[in-house]
């Protein structure tokens, strides 16, 4: 069973990496075919599901979907563009820097759905390629999302899993090294990208001319919407002393925005996105079953002896989480991580954080490496292909894998001089 | 009541051979706000409808965005694409069809437009083109059967 596990396993993530079927799908087969075969029992499978990390997601769609009927996102990217000037080195840094911190505290995959198709418009205003300004807000996303326990999927499943990290614990840690990260590599898309940024006098006229402000004035609900999102992060930053856990935090701002500022229950609940919360769903119920057979702590027992020390073993997984990532989905491969950390730390005393934020900056950090790698990329290439406007696997290679290894470069400096 | 036993039904066509800008003549002269798309037996490959029109002559992305109030027509570029897609194949922006069959009901018919976001659907005999059939039309004739 141990070994049937495994395959099920790597045959859904040969799948999700292929894209020969949409990887809800391949993860819901996965979870069917390992409790249908009896790898894993029925109430064994339901207990592997993290309910706090799917309340997490759905309490962030919720609250995201209702606040960004009010029009303050485009109010904020448009607005943003205009502080510009239309020069390509503002252009870039403001862009990467309003996406990161979208990122940070909305989360990755929402912040780059709400972003990218202002952008196709910006790009058409300002008579540009839309496509290097969507490369450096994917990026951008991934690693602003590396800076807080809500901002990229890997990070909300680590935070979930393990009760002993905060959310200022995330931020005390990742967000130093995400903003220097985001730094140098903005900096080096600007280089790589200004010649393609140029943009003429008249258009940036035409940019300054418009009214950012006209939808945020036309929606109803904007104060109150602004009101339970800003408390809803206040309330993340006091989750720890208030002895509430995120996924409470994210339902509850959800709820509150429901009886506040939704005329329509069914209409708000269709901002969730169901595909992503099932995908969890089975990957969970996946890597339950490699637990309970055992296949976790072996792979754990093995990572200890071939690496040694912790040092060695925060390498192995920093590099090894990007890879994976970066070859997979981050998502699944977290999802598996985990509880080889776990296990790792299981005879430890005195609890370490450095492991984890290997995995978090590794598993964030790859979702650069390649379009399949994180689901703010695939949303972005949506978005981009639903346009006419399609960005094809080489040309995002070739641009992440250099970005993916300068910013490992960075984590690993940082793990090893302050984590490990 | 059968669908065309009293309706007048529009026979706007144009062969899958044409381009969009062809479709989009045919479909501005008639009075219907869906065309049929034919291959050469008279069958029914697609559907050319307002909303394939409007999605050609915009920017595609406008369907991803919820907020565009601020924005503003930017003339040279909107006719640059249109003259972009006008030598488009139709195929290319056509909806895959829905059909009606001469002999269904106006309930069967009411419930497929009630489900798809087409103003006109395609009336078929023995699997060939007839015409097409408006929301309007169906409406208009259940009323008339209903003061008769």
């Amino acid at each position: 069973m141990d070994i049937v596990a495994v395959l099920i396993f790597v045959a859904a993530l040969g799948v999700i990496a292929f894209e020969w079927v949409h990887r809800t799908k391949a993860a819901l087969v996965g979870a069917g075919l390992v409790v249908l075969i009896g790898v894993i029992e029925l109430d064994t499978a339901i207990d592997a599901v993290d309910w706090s990390t799917l309340g997490l997601l759905i309490g962030m769609m919720i609250l995201v979907g209702l606040s960004e009927r009010t029009g303050i996102f485009t109010y904020l990217a448009l607005r943003t563009a205009q502080l510009s000037d239309g020069r390509p080195v503002r252009l870039i840094f403001l862009l990467a820097g309003a996406t990161g911190l979208a990122s940070a505290f909305l989360d990755n995959l929402t912040a780059i759905l709400l972003v990218v198709p202002i952008t196709l418009l910006l790009a058409d205003i300002l008579r540009i390629s839309p496509i290097p300004l969507v490369l450096v807000e994917v990026i951008a996303s991934n690693i602003g999302g590396t800076a807080t326990l809500i901002g990229d999927p890997p990070n909300i499943m680590i935070g979930t899993a393990v009760p002993e990290l905060t959310f200022n614990d995330f931020i005390v840690n990742l967000a130093p090294v995400a903003l220097v990260t985001l730094a140098v590599v903005t900096a080096v898309l600007y280089f790589a990208f200004r010649r393609q940024l140029v943009v003429s006098p008249e258009r940036v006229a035409e940019l300054e001319r418009l009214d950012p402000a006209r939808d945020v004035r036309e929606s109803r609900y904007v104060k109150r919407s602004i009101a339970v999102l800003l408390g809803t992060i206040v309330a993340f930053f006091l989750h720890a002393p208030l002895h509430i856990e995120p996924a409470v935090v994210a339902l509850g701002g959800a709820t509150i925005l429901l009886l506040v500022a939704s005329d329509d229950v069914e209409d708000a609940l269709e901002r969730v996105e169901w595909s992503t919360i099932f995908f969890f769903l089975g990957l969970f119920v996946m890597v339950g079953a490699l637990e309970e057979r055992g296949v976790i702590g072996e792979i754990a027992d093995w990572l200890a002896e071939a690496t040694g020390s912790t040092a060695g073993q925060g390498m192995a997984i920093l590099w090894g989480a990007a890879a994976g990532s970066a070859l997979v989905d981050n998502i699944p491969f977290t999802a598996a991580m985990i509880p080889v950390v776990q296990e790792l730390q299981a005879d430890d005393e005195v609890f370490q954080d450095g492991l984890w934020w290997a995995l978090a900056l590794g598993a964030c950090f790859g979702g650069n490496a390649t379009l399949i790698a994180a689901a703010a990329n695939v949303a972005a290439a949506g978005v981009l292909e639903r346009s006419g406007q399609p960005i094809s696997f080489g040309r995002f290679l070739a641009v992440g894998l250099p970005v993916t290894l300068l910013s490992l470069v960075i984590a690993t400096v940082y793990l090893l001089l302050f984590q490990l | 009541m059968r669908v065309v036993s009293d309706i007048e039904l529009v026979p706007a066509s144009v062969r899958r051979s044409a381009t969009f800008l062809e479709a989009a003549e045919a479909l501005v002269s008639h009075p219907v706000t869906t065309i049929a798309v034919l291959d050469d037996d008279g069958r029914v490959v697609g559907l050319f409808a307002d909303s394939d029109l409007l999605k050609g002559l915009f920017p595609r992305y406008l369907a991803e965005l919820r907020h565009t109030a601020f924005a503003e027509d930017d003339a040279d570029a909107l006719a640059a694409r249109a003259r972009a897609v006008a030598t488009d194949p139709v195929e290319k922006h056509m909806h895959d069809p829905i059909v009606l069959d001469e002999s269904s009901s106006a309930i069967h018919a009411a419930e497929r437009f009630l489900h798809c976001d087409l103003g006109a659907l395609p009336v078929t005999r023995d699997g060939r083109f007839v015409g097409m059939l408006g929301r309007a039309e169906l409406c208009r004739a259940v009323l008339a059967r209903t003061e008769t």
